[in-house]
């Protein structure tokens, strides 16, 4: 994999954004099967760290209400990692990734996804066989919590004392 | 140390993005790679005047680059510099200021007073040193440590160089340091403990000058 690695138009900053949310949102397990379907047998390109994954810490700030005054909700582990696909010329993809929790595992396979949908010879493969089913699954499963919740709701009323 | 300021003076290229595409990768093994780097260091400001090599692993670091920022200056910083410490680059060098931005989170600045840490590459038309931060009486670890490239550490005007770490005198030759350097350098020693810290850099090699070491030139 050498020239066909070279990235296309950058993506808009919004399209990105919305794949990396999908890719943070989806479990390890079903971003690999989603990744082997998306590349079916063909080898990615090799890669170079540009900040091999790693574990630390962000603290996560809420507002009351959802929109009073900032407060510290608590820290969560982070992991994040950095790569860049090798090209022989032309510019290179560059795929991040940064998700709660340690797996380090799951950091490389979204930022590998990352520089693959970057990447002319995948893109469309992976918008298909990786994109399309990871968000559904999460749609489905947001619609299934939501169904949950609505179950539970409860209409308040008044008797009014009819005279 | 935190800087004094919150507000650092940046760099017009810190307000651009970081180009990842052409980003050098840092060490290969951060944690060893860097206790390495440390320990060369220090060992080259212990012993004033003693060449110590820098084995850095920096995959994909060009020697020749553009550049042209020595192997030893560009692993030295990555090693030391972390998101307390400002750092001042001379000349806008992209490479190094992508890398110490993305690897160590190090913010740059233009302002002498704020630096932490220092790469000169042009010695001839350096800043006067003491508008860099010689520290105070009370904290005097608070002060510029200075990263200069010279054009050779072991052919250019003799010195013989007396101090701690220094048993009786050491021979040091160093190409492309003006005369000014050495004259400014000497004005500062009455302001011991105060004071700034040196090295001497050319390819993957240092010399560490630290402020006590007494520097004759012949």
């Amino acid at each position: 994999m050498s020239t066909s690695a070279q990235t296309s138009a950058p993506p808009g900053l919004a399209t990105r954004r919305e794949w990396l949310a999908i890719l943070a949102r989806t479990p390890r397990a079903r971003m690999k099967e989603a990744l082997d379907t998306a590349l079916d047998g063909v080898s990615p390109p090799e890669f170079d760290w540009l900040r091999a994954p790693d574990i630390g810490l962000a603290m996560v700030r809420g507002r009351v209400g959802g929109s009073g005054d900032a407060f510290n909700l608590g820290e969560v582990t982070v992991t994040r990692a950095t790569l860049r696909l090798r090209v022989r010329e032309g510019r290179a993809a560059v795929g991040v990734a940064v998700h709660m929790g340690r797996d380090k595992e799951r950091a490389t396979l979204a930022a590998l996804a990352d520089a693959l949908l970057q990447t002319p010879a995948f893109e469309a493969r992976m918008h298909e066989h990786l994109l399309a089913p990871l968000a559904a699954r999460i749609t489905e499963s947001r619609a299934q919590k939501q169904a949950r919740a609505a179950a539970t709701k409860v209409e308040f009323f008044t008797m009014v004392r009819g005279d | 140390m935190l800087p004094d300021k919150l507000s650092i003076t940046l760099h017009g290229s810190n307000v651009a993005g970081i180009d990842l595409a052409t980003l050098t990768p840092g060490f290969s093994d951060t944690v060893h790679d860097s206790q390495g780097v440390f320990r060369a260091l220090l060992d080259a400001l212990s012993r004033p005047g003693k060449i110590v090599s820098i084995d850095a692993v920096l995959p994909g670091f060009e020697q020749d680059g553009e550049t042209h920022v020595p192997m030893a200056a560009f692993a030295a910083l990555l090693a030391l510099a972390d998101y307390s410490t400002p750092v001042l680059l001379q000349h806008e060098h992209r490479g190094l200021s992508d890398a110490l931005r993305f690897h160590t989170g190090a913010p740059l600045t233009l302002d002498l007073a704020q630096a932490v840490f220092a790469y000169l590459h042009d010695a001839e038309s350096m800043p006067p040193l003491d508008a860099f931060s010689l520290g105070d009486p009370e904290t005097p670890e608070n002060a510029a440590m200075l990263f200069i490239r010279v054009d050779s550490l072991d052919h250019g005007t003799p010195m013989t160089w007396r101090g701690p770490g220094i048993r009786d005198t050491q021979a040091v030759h160093i190409a492309g340091v003006p005369a000014s350097f050495w004259h400014e350098r000497a004005l500062l020693a009455s302001q011991f403990p105060c004071g700034i810290d040196c090295y001497f850099v050319h390819g993957g090699s240092v010399i560490g000058l630290p402020r006590t070491t007494r520097v004759e030139v012949a």
